[in-house]
């Protein structure tokens, strides 16, 4: 306990030498200090506020390694009580970047919770998105239903981002909601979770999109094909792809026709061999070569 | 079933609707460049970042008309005639940027605040990008989506998850993508290349940088962002923060999450010339051991000083970066790097700004001997506008920039947890550390996610 008296006399201490000191040994400082470094790293001092912020981040790194390290269930407890509602938003902040980094399933509900929090459920969602396993994507599916519309692009984005496979339905059914940005951001989930859904996808309509949006809509069509590679429905969007009057999406299409490799693939390249557009033309060609050998 | 190449041909005869498509009545001219008619002479650029980097990109409108030079900071000798080409399109959050980048340009550029809408200018061709480094991945990305050929400046990345879903976005709309680590196309970095693969040195098995530290920053308020930038736009997908003159625009350099300090920033300039005098363009380290000092006050968060040293194996070399490390004793200069070979050291020198220097010995080689085994580039962009009508892979084409980007990005890991890591190149993670791991991605913020 003395120790740890003039390990938090020295965060406060004037000296930046003495403050740097302190924090750079924190990692062999007990995990009671979170709280009160918590408090600290609100400090109206700059130099005490970082010292105690980089604290906690030196002891937060220290049982970063090994998730069985004994000490890490006490940091990531003294990590959870200072991103609760007793300490400043910027503190809560960074102990949600530090749990994001260390924390386990078993802090899912605890983290999760915040997520009603206006001015914390973005960092909640990215804490959420960079812990490993299945709890944290059952918390955002929840989370999912719960939320306004405003908020709901958000955790498909993460959804999308951790290709999540249980997302997958939500996604195929979000992509037919009335609410543009919704149906835009399940779209794009949908797409990067790659998976089949149990009915035929829809993708929204692109009567109603934007120049940008529709670039989008491409885009994810485009990688769906990708992760459906050899399906009749990868052809099917490639050789659909072929025939748009985009340079760039006629590339992609010779591209993902080669990499699926197969004579009828090959056979829907051929023609784009004697494209006039130049680009077109050389891309087929590099095709060529590399599914011919 | 095996694809063997008889069995190829034989089906893919069959299933083309007519044989006219075989291998040996495909006309030379249809397979080649013979007899085409050139492409459009003229190139349309759209630039997004326009601030102190992003203006040295601008083809004013008056030299459309004259037999122009690419600026020696682009690579290369200076002495090639550029396509001709117009800046038609400007981007930057910054108004007062903006303003200043149309008058440059002259004639009637079209002006844009939001990125998207200027990838959506179907006029456009290629995109010079040079807004900062938190926004390089996702820019790259959203304009090979919009089918615009790319060149970008370095670090190409600021994750690793975020450099491999650029490679993949190149890939996939078969977009060129060239990273402004210029000092490739420098002369002084093909001739120490070209004495070092010839085997002058023998087997090089170390290769040290220097570099000066960083600064320290000191404690600057946090302000109300000034009403002719878009602030929220400037933070896009990083981690946002408050407003601070001392962080933003060209200071942003000195924080992790936007650009990483000096290892991210010159460490992509003397790191990329190792790589590719080593013929590591597609390959990384296995471990990476790294140790320095973050500032002790201020409100930066970078290393100031820095070591850090990769291992790399088949065949076995280590690379160090250091701030401020051994400089060299044959050439003068603020940063750079010795290869150390069995036969002696070669220096080469910056590798960025106007020129890449090395040892006389290796300028006299060059002038006899150039050994072909590395590529000449006539400058870097003009290897880019070459390789937009070629469509060939340009000299630092996506996959090398993200293995470069890659060194600064783990380096900075190594430092921010300080200890050693071990790193399995091929699957890009982290053998046994699971913190590390959770480091190599970092989720979108709002609107902006890879």
């Amino acid at each position: 306990m003395a120790d740890e008296k003039k390990f938090l006399a020295d965060i406060q201490s004037d000296d930046a030498n003495v403050r740097f000191d302190a924090w750079r040994r924190a990692g062999e400082e007990s995990a009671t200090a979170i709280a009160q470094l918590g408090k600290l790293a609100a400090s109206t001092n700059p130099g005490v506020a970082k010292a105690a912020l980089e604290a906690i981040t030196t002891m937060t790194h220290a049982v970063g390694k090994d998730p069985a390290s004994a000490k890490r269930p006490a940091v990531v407890k003294g990590l959870l009580e200072i991103a609760g509602a007793g300490y400043a938003l910027p503190v809560r902040v960074h102990a949600l970047r530090m749990l994001s980094g260390i924390a386990g399933e078993e802090s899912v509900p605890a983290i999760a919770a915040q997520i009603a929090s206006a001015e914390l459920r973005e960092e909640v969602i990215y804490c959420l998105e960079q812990i490993p396993g299945r709890a944290p994507i059952q918390a955002m599916l929840t989370a999912y239903n719960n939320v306004r519309d405003e908020f709901k692009p958000r955790i498909l984005a993460a959804l999308g981002h951790r290709r999540a496979a249980e997302a997958v339905e939500l996604c195929a059914e979000a992509m037919r909601s009335p609410n543009k940005e919704v149906a835009l951001a399940a779209m794009k989930a949908f797409a990067r979770i790659g998976l089949k859904p149990a009915a035929e996808p829809r993708f929204p309509d692109t009567a109603q999109l934007s120049d940008w949006e529709k670039t989008e809509h491409t885009d994810s069509l485009l990688r769906y094909a990708d992760s459906q590679a050899g399906s009749p429905e990868a052809l099917r969007i490639y050789r659909t792809a072929l025939e748009r009057p985009e340079e760039h999406v006629q590339c992609a299409a010779v591209i993902g026709l080669a990499k699926i490799g197969t004579p009828e693939a090959a056979a829907a390249i051929v023609p784009k061999l004697k494209s006039t557009n130049r680009t077109v033309r050389l891309t087929a060609q590099q095709a060529w070569k590399a599914i011919a050998g | 079933m095996k694809h063997t190449r008889r069995r190829f041909v034989k089906n893919t005869a069959t299933a083309a609707s007519a044989g006219a498509y075989l291998f040996d009545i495909v006309p030379a001219r249809a397979l080649g460049l013979q007899g085409e008619p050139p492409p459009s002479d003229v190139l349309n650029i759209g630039h997004i970042g326009i601030g102190g980097r992003g203006r040295r990109f601008l083809r004013p409108e008056a030299d459309m008309t004259k037999r122009i030079t690419a600026h020696t900071n682009l690579g290369g000798d200076g002495s090639r005639i550029m396509r001709p080409a117009r800046s038609m399109a400007l981007c930057d959050v910054d108004s007062g940027r903006l303003d200043q980048a149309a008058t440059l340009v002259g004639g009637r550029p079209r002006l844009y605040k939001d990125f998207r809408r200027l990838l959506e200018d179907k006029e456009v061709d290629a995109v010079y990008i040079a807004s900062p480094d938190h926004w390089h991945a996702l820019q790259t990305i959203m304009a090979c989506q919009a089918g615009k050929d790319v060149y970008v400046e370095k670090p190409a990345c600021n994750t690793i998850e975020e450099g491999r879903a650029m490679v993949k976005a190149a890939e996939r709309y078969g977009r060129v993508v060239q990273v402004g680590s210029q000092g490739r196309s420098q002369p002084g970095a093909w001739q120490a290349g070209n004495y070092i693969r010839a085997g002058r040195l023998g087997t090089v098995r170390k290769v040290t940088c220097w570099h000066y530290a960083s600064p320290d920053g000191d404690w600057t308020p946090d302000a109300e962002a000034p009403p002719s930038l878009d602030y929220e736009m400037w933070v896009g997908p990083a981690r946002w923060i408050p407003y601070n003159p001392k962080r933003t625009h060209g200071a942003f350099r000195w924080m992790i999450d936007f650009g990483g300090g000096q290892i991210r920033d010159r460490g992509a300039h003397v790191m990329s010339i190792a790589n590719w005098i080593m013929d590591c363009d597609h390959k990384g380290p296995v471990s990476i051991r790294a140790t320095g000092e973050p500032p002790k006050d201020g409100m930066y968060n970078s290393a100031v000083t820095m070591e850090v040293s990769y291992e790399f194996k088949n065949p076995d070399w280590t690379l160090v970066w250091a701030q401020p490390g051994v400089p060299s004793t044959t050439l003068d200069a603020r940063y750079g790097a010795v290869y150390w070979g069995d036969n002696g050291n070669l220096t080469v020198t910056l590798g960025d700004g106007d020129r890449t220097f090395t040892d006389q010995k290796a300028k006299d080689f060059a002038a006899e001997c150039d050994c072909g085994k590395i590529f000449r580039s006539p400058g870097h962009s003009e290897n880019f506008e070459d390789c937009i009508r070629t469509r060939e892979k340009p000299i630092m084409h996506m996959e090398a920039a993200h293995r470069v980007a890659s060194l600064c990005i783990l380096g900075n890991i190594g430092f921010q947890l300080q200890r050693g890591l071990d790193w399995d190149p091929v699957n890009e993670r982290f053998r046994n550390d699971e913190e590390a791991n959770r480091l190599l991605s970092r989720p979108g913020r709002g609107p902006w996610h890879l």
